[in-house]
């Protein structure tokens, strides 16, 4: 579960360049709810994100993830609550480690790292398993360093990263933007697979409308630091891309300017 | 070519900088933090190692204390660097130019002599091997075992998340690696390495010395790439070896140079030599790739 109450967040304070990137969010996430956010850019979605995952500090306002109060936590300290997957599948896994040893790292999230081997049989094994569900191929290649992988392969080793060890939270940033649309499609599947499967509390950012309507339970929009759209159930079944570009404009009251990025 | 001698004699000083070696690959390859408190760190080990012996202290507890002292000093370079944000070659050139004092300190003159005192060495001069193996064969086997348990402490969880650290911080934070408390106990355990080599180069040559450890730095990045251009990059251990082997290539060649009338070089371009080897050590991988492509 998350639970985000009168979060804000300033960005440069006291400033000429202060900016408010959240005024006040108040957000419930029960548990296994799949929650899409859109918006456009400077919305606030990646601090959103950020507060999540512990790179953003709140200024005012309290984070809770399940039932740890994580507000003053640093990302590190946090992390077995929460796992990740980026935008960019560079930043999501060590080029320079393999397969198997990205895996193993994932594997001790939130846990004492000691000195036992990082790649015992059993583990190996465990891995290998994992790898072979996203039916790439890559159960043959666990050896192999990661930056030989392409961007859709690393993604995709990334999901399987973000659910190896039992965590509450899944944070999804924009994580099929870097790909072509025939992988993003491949990993919006898998994806889909996992949340369900393991019945994650799932936050998923993205720029595509079609992806935050299809996807998930609930679907909220921010503007200007603050969620202007909360739907789900019924009214979010009904909705189309259109009705989300006309509601936006109605509830604002002002003209889009980036419509295309919206749609995207 | 070298004599017999002068060849062992080149074996064992690349031994002992094989500890310098494996200091400098744990933190400018492992951790990506351009280091030079070795710079200080080796000389710290020699002293601290050198004063304890004189008092009568045993002399593996002496290269200990030494192994302590050279990870004090890392951690002093890793709370500039993580504490107060100074840039990691700065806080490292800072504690570098401290511990020149702060050996100065602890010997309480420029050089102190073992000529007479026991060390690790002694008592394996009497079992009837001549001294000149003897003392690589010892060094030999303690580079060995450091070589096998760095290994193993690199391919355990701790060490990946030492390497995650190095590699790519940010994934390794979110994958709840507290990137700051790595850097300290990278640098301690690469700054012990290097001052357990101080200690041992005090005792096979008999005195530790405040200047020794001038160019230190340089000397372990040359036997690191040496290693790298032989062997590649394919794995912890055969990198850890490749330290190894790169610093006693590195001994040779400087050996080689040095003796070969021809050339008419003398001891003190020592530092010349060493820099036109790194450099040519730098140069031959890309080389080779150009002609490849």
């Amino acid at each position: 579960m998350i639970d985000l109450s009168n979060i804000h967040v300033t960005f440069g304070k006291g400033t000429p360049l202060q900016k408010e990137a959240l005024k006040g969010v108040n957000l419930t996430i029960e548990e296994g709810s799949f929650v899409t956010v859109i918006g456009s850019n400077g919305a606030g979605k990646s601090t959103l994100l950020g507060v999540l995952a512990g790179d953003v500090m709140a200024s005012e306002g309290k984070v809770m993830i399940g039932k740890t109060d994580v507000t003053r936590k640093s990302t590190s300290a946090r992390a077995g609550l929460v796992a990740r997957v980026f935008q960019d599948p560079l930043t999501g896994s060590c080029g320079s480690l393999s397969i198997e040893e990205n895996l193993a790292l994932a594997a001790r999230r939130g846990e004492r790292r000691g000195l036992r081997s990082a790649l015992g049989p059993r583990r190996r094994e465990l891995f290998r398993d994992r790898i072979s569900e996203l039916n790439l191929g890559l159960e043959n290649r666990m050896k192999d360093r990661m930056d030989l992988l392409s961007g859709g392969q690393r993604q995709a080793v990334s999901l399987v990263m973000s659910t190896l060890s039992g965590s509450e939270v899944l944070l999804l940033d924009e994580h099929t933007a870097a790909l072509d649309p025939g992988m993003a499609e491949f990993i919006m599947k898998l994806t889909q697979r996992f949340v369900s499967e393991r019945k994650l509390t799932t936050l998923m950012v993205t720029h595509s409308m079609r992806q935050a309507l299809d996807f998930g339970h609930r679907t909220i929009m921010l503007h200007g630091g603050e969620i202007i759209l909360d739907v789900s159930g019924d009214s979010r079944k009904d909705l189309q891309v259109e009705d989300l570009i006309a509601m936006f404009r109605k509830m604002r009251g002002e003209t889009l300017d980036d419509d295309a990025l919206l749609i995207g | 070519m070298l004599s017999q001698i002068a060849f062992w004699g080149a074996v064992e000083l690349g031994l002992v900088f094989a500890f310098v070696a494996i200091g400098v690959f744990l933190a400018f390859r492992v951790l990506d933090f351009p280091d030079l408190t070795v710079d200080g760190s080796f000389p710290l080990g020699a002293a601290v190692a050198a004063v304890l012996i004189t008092v009568g202290i045993n002399p593996w507890l002496a290269a200990a204390a030494a192994m302590v002292a050279g990870a004090g000093a890392g951690m002093v370079t890793a709370f500039l660097n993580v504490r107060f944000r100074i840039l990691n070659l700065l806080a490292s050139i800072l504690t570098m130019i401290a511990l020149f004092s702060v050996n100065l300190r602890v010997m309480g003159k420029p050089n102190v002599a073992l000529i007479n005192a026991d060390t690790m060495l002694s008592p394996f001069f009497g079992l009837g091997l001549r001294e000149v193996y003897v003392r690589p064969l010892f060094v030999g086997v303690l580079v060995v075992i450091a070589v096998i348990a760095v290994w193993r402490f690199l391919e355990s969880d701790a060490g990946l998340a030492m390497r995650a650290t190095g590699a790519n911080p940010r994934m390794s934070r979110a994958q709840g690696i507290d990137t700051g408390w790595q850097v300290y106990l990278g640098l301690a355990l690469s700054n012990a390495m290097v001052a357990l080599g101080g200690a041992l180069f005090a005792q096979t040559n008999g005195f530790a010395d405040v200047t020794s450890g001038v160019g230190t730095i340089v000397v372990g990045l040359a036997a690191v790439i040496i290693g790298e251009t032989l062997f590649g990059a394919r794995g912890i251990l055969l990198a850890l070896i490749g330290c190894v082997v790169g610093s006693i290539l590195y001994r040779i060649a400087i050996q080689v140079a040095l003796s070969t009338d021809a050339l008419g070089l003398k001891a003190s371009d020592l530092n010349l030599v060493t820099a036109v080897l790194v450099a040519v050590a730098l140069v031959l991988p890309r080389l080779r790739r150009g002609a490849s492509s």
